[in-house]
């Protein structure tokens, strides 16, 4: 069979009477053949609830369903993340003249609805849950959060509604500097931590001796290094951790802050990558495992550290030797070697892993070593290969991954009985269109329909070139 | 009288804890005083295991020398078969474990027993037997009985039912197992996915880490926070797939089903229907996420719009003070 062109997809999917199918070229169709697609969409209202819900129905679909005006399928595509703000602006006409305050909330809370629609929900809105949604949505600009605050104040639920605005993306500075003096501490905090919150607002908090405050602005980089040097001798752990993890800190403060009681600082400090070997050196022979990991995973770490947590005796340290980016063959070599699997694993993983190590690697028995060696794409076709007929699910999955697979090294898992897998072979670009289109008729209906609408996609982008042949 | 027959399991010279399970279920079964529980326990150390299984709720120990330490389908199938005609029970309990499924169904299919697997509720609704197992890939609760059925063999779930407390002496007699040609041998032991690694599967509280961790590199700080917390880090499947936690780790269709947790807090995880199917049957499930509108809040108990780095360190800073 032989087809060439959008018309001649969209036909067969309509003679496949297969509503998934029918749902993945929908954007193709015009007309009556779009009318028929439809029919078979919501061929069942139980297939159309389905489609309705579903996490990969394209945009299309999602209008064509809002017009069937029923009211679970309306819920549905509230919540659908795929709806579009056009769909979403007419269910929330239909919510708001049906005083429908449980569809309004999904509405005011998804992320593409649009400025007008959330604005009307903030001027007109009596329920304070559909308030508070909208106070959490991103996609409410700095005008609309105004409004909604403005509209908010005085009432039970200011509070909160100012609480979550601080945490919101779009506040703008203007309004995070007015509800701050009226805000209780945690509002206050959210807001010292907001990206738009002005520098003047940060200097004036930096004063404050208020834990939770003192914790945000320690990891603030506009905070003065005059108080971070304060905060460096606060009582509280999260707040000497917080200068510990800002990349103003002044070096000098971290003489005192590798050798801090709690090991909670000193972990942020050896996730630093502008430490000094001296540092270095003290804080690869702490105490603490997390520590020491911290140390063994960065890249600014010398070999000569590396290979001796190499012989860590906690395994967690070695495994982050064997994932550090700067670890040569020689070392990944001796490490492929642990008693440990999960090391083992990690070097199985690692860029770095020569074709050698790959090989011997690949006569393990653990599930996550071999993984690993199905996925680095360091590993040769012909281990690639072997691999494909291990009865491990996870192991085939590790092979579909690689980014070296070859198409002769994947044209087994076609027949993978693991419907996860076959459709990720779809979307491989190592597999050619013929290889593809002969899973159209797959079992698994997500199979279909990543078939299918991988092709319309290709219909879509070239119209006239696209050909498949059986 | 009735009896109630339980067989005991047990790997490499250790009884797995799910045959004092098991003795916790029958226990639940006596319809009266003088209902027995017998407990057989199969495998050439099987004397072993006398002083472990020597616990309250235990009638009567029966050891079943048998030519291996180790599990032999057939083997077990002609001894629990013995144990059957011996003692006539009204209902035999069996893990639901990869031992059993290699001959359970085969016991109860040739002489014509009830059978059901995987229950986790059993109990008499007057004089019928009822067992509930999952339907539908869990979504339902399937209730199994048996009518005109005088012994039924149950596979029970391990971690649902739990033991007796306490240590009793019961009578203990000796048989030897049914001489049968075995028709497998045991090569070597293997442990699947991660021997050394924890068994997520059992634990009760977990924390789960999905696509919003964004990088290797910050899996650790999460493993730092579950550690402190006391819980067990998981993950959902692009997790286990890139190699950041083992395979061991991950919950879902394609990992593991969490059977025995009570908590589940979902970091950065969007709830794909896949990762859902391994942890949504969870009592309580507190989800972090940044998208509101994310399919795991729709099953959450407790959700929490905002970033999971942001809710990481103030749990940190909160367990450190």
């Amino acid at each position: 069979m032989m087809f060439g062109s959008a018309d001649a997809l969209v036909q067969l999917s309509i003679k496949s009477r297969d509503p998934y199918v029918a749902a993945a070229v929908h954007e193709l169709a015009t007309g009556i053949t779009k009318l028929e697609l439809e029919a078979l969409i919501c061929g069942t209202r139980r297939t159309a609830l389905a489609i309705a819900r579903w996490e990969h129905t394209p945009a299309s679909v999602l209008t064509a369903l809002a017009g069937v005006h029923d009211e679970a399928i309306e819920l549905r595509l509230d919540k659908n993340p795929g709806t579009s703000s056009s769909v979403l602006s007419g269910l929330y006409e239909e919510a708001r003249s049906k005083d429908k305050a449980g569809l309004t909330k999904l509405i005011a809370q998804h992320l593409n609805s649009g400025t007008e629609v959330l604005r009307r929900i903030a001027l007109h809105a009596n329920d304070s849950e559909c308030l508070l949604a909208l106070s959490k949505n991103p996609a409410a600009n700095a005008k609309v959060l105004a409004e909604l605050s403005e509209r908010a104040s005085g009432s039970d639920i200011a509070v909160a509604i100012h609480k979550n605005i601080a945490q919101n993306a779009s506040a703008s500075a203007e309004l995070l500097t007015r509800i701050f003096d009226a805000s209780e501490v945690y509002t206050q905090a959210a807001i010292l931590g907001h990206a738009n919150c002005p520098a003047w607002l940060i200097a004036k908090a930096a004063a404050s001796e208020e834990v939770l405050m003192m914790r945000v602005l320690a990891r603030n980089r506009r905070v003065s290094k005059e108080s971070l040097q304060r905060y460096a001798a606060c009582e509280d752990a999260g707040v000497r951790a917080g200068v510990a993890a800002n990349a103003l800190t002044p070096v000098a403060l971290f003489r005192h802050l590798i050798k801090d009681k709690c090991e909670l600082v000193r972990r942020e400090v050896a996730s630093r990558i502008d430490l000094s070997e001296e540092h270095i050196e003290a804080l690869s022979r702490d105490d603490d495992i997390w520590v020491r990991q911290r140390i063994a995973r960065s890249p600014t770490t010398s070999l000569d550290v590396l290979y001796r947590l190499a012989v860590d005796a906690v395994a967690d340290v070695r495994r982050a030797v064997a994932r550090n980016s700067m670890s040569t063959v020689h070392l990944l070599n001796m490490l492929a070697e642990d008693t440990s699997a999960w090391v083992r694993s990690g070097v199985a993983y690692q860029v770095n892993a020569s074709q050698r190590i790959l090989m011997k690697l690949a006569d393990d028995k653990d599930v996550d070593v071999l993984s690993g060696v199905a996925n680095n794409p360091n590993t040769p076709q012909s281990i690639l290969k072997a691999l494909v007929g291990s009865s491990d699910t996870d192991v085939r999955r590790g092979v579909i991954l690689n980014k070296s697979a070859t198409r002769n090294t994947l044209l087994p898992l076609l027949e993978d009985p693991y419907y996860l897998h076959r459709v990720l072979l779809v979307h491989n670009p190592h597999l050619q269109a013929q290889d593809k289109w002969s899973l159209r008729d797959d079992p698994d209906f997500q199979v279909r329909f990543s078939v299918y609408r991988w092709a319309a996609n290709i219909c879509l982008k070239m119209p006239d070139t696209f050909l498949v042949t059986k | 009288m009735s009896k109630i027959l339980v067989i005991a399991e047990h790997r490499r010279n250790d009884l797995r804890p799910v045959s004092l399970e098991l003795i916790g279920a029958a226990n639940g079964l006596k319809k009266s005083a003088d209902d027995q529980v017998v407990v057989a326990v199969i495998g050439s150390q099987a004397d072993a295991f006398v002083p472990a299984l020597s616990v309250n709720g235990v009638d009567e120990l029966v050891v079943v020398k048998g030519p291996s330490a180790d599990f032999d389908p057939d083997v077990f199938e002609a001894s629990v078969s013995a144990l059957i005609a011996a003692h006539n029970p009204s209902v035999v309990l069996l893990p639901h474990s990869v031992d059993s499924l290699g001959y359970a169904s085969s016991l109860a299919s040739k002489a014509g027993y009830g059978f059901a697997t995987d229950v986790y509720i059993v109990e008499y609704q007057g004089d019928e037997l009822v067992a509930t197992r999952g339907g539908y890939n869990q979504k339902v609760n399937v209730e199994v009985d048996f009518p005109g059925k005088s012994t039924v063999v149950l596979t029970i779930r391990p971690s649902v039912f739990k033991p007796l407390d306490g240590a009793r002496s019961p009578a203990v007699s000796h048989m030897d197992a049914p001489s049968v040609q075995s028709r497998s041998q045991n090569k070597d032991y293997v442990e699947v996915g991660g021997g050394n690694d924890i068994d997520i599967t059992t634990v009760d509280f977990i924390m789960s880490i999905g696509r919003g961790i964004g990088e290797e590199t910050n899996v650790e700080q999460f493993r730092e926070l579950a550690d402190e917390a006391g819980a067990t880090l998981c993950c959902s499947r692009p997790i286990a797939d890139a190699g950041w936690l083992p395979k061991s780790r991950q919950v879902g269709q394609s990992g593991k089903v969490v059977g025995s947790c009570k908590l589940y807090v979902a970091m950065g995880i969007s709830g794909s229907i896949q990762h859902m199917a391994g942890m949504k049957h969870v009592p309580t499930i507190i989800a972090v996420n940044t998208d509101p509108g994310a399919s795991i809040f729709t099953i959450a108990k407790y959700g929490i719009v905002a970033d999971i780095f942001d809710i990481e360190e103030e749990l940190k800073a909160q367990l450190a003070a």
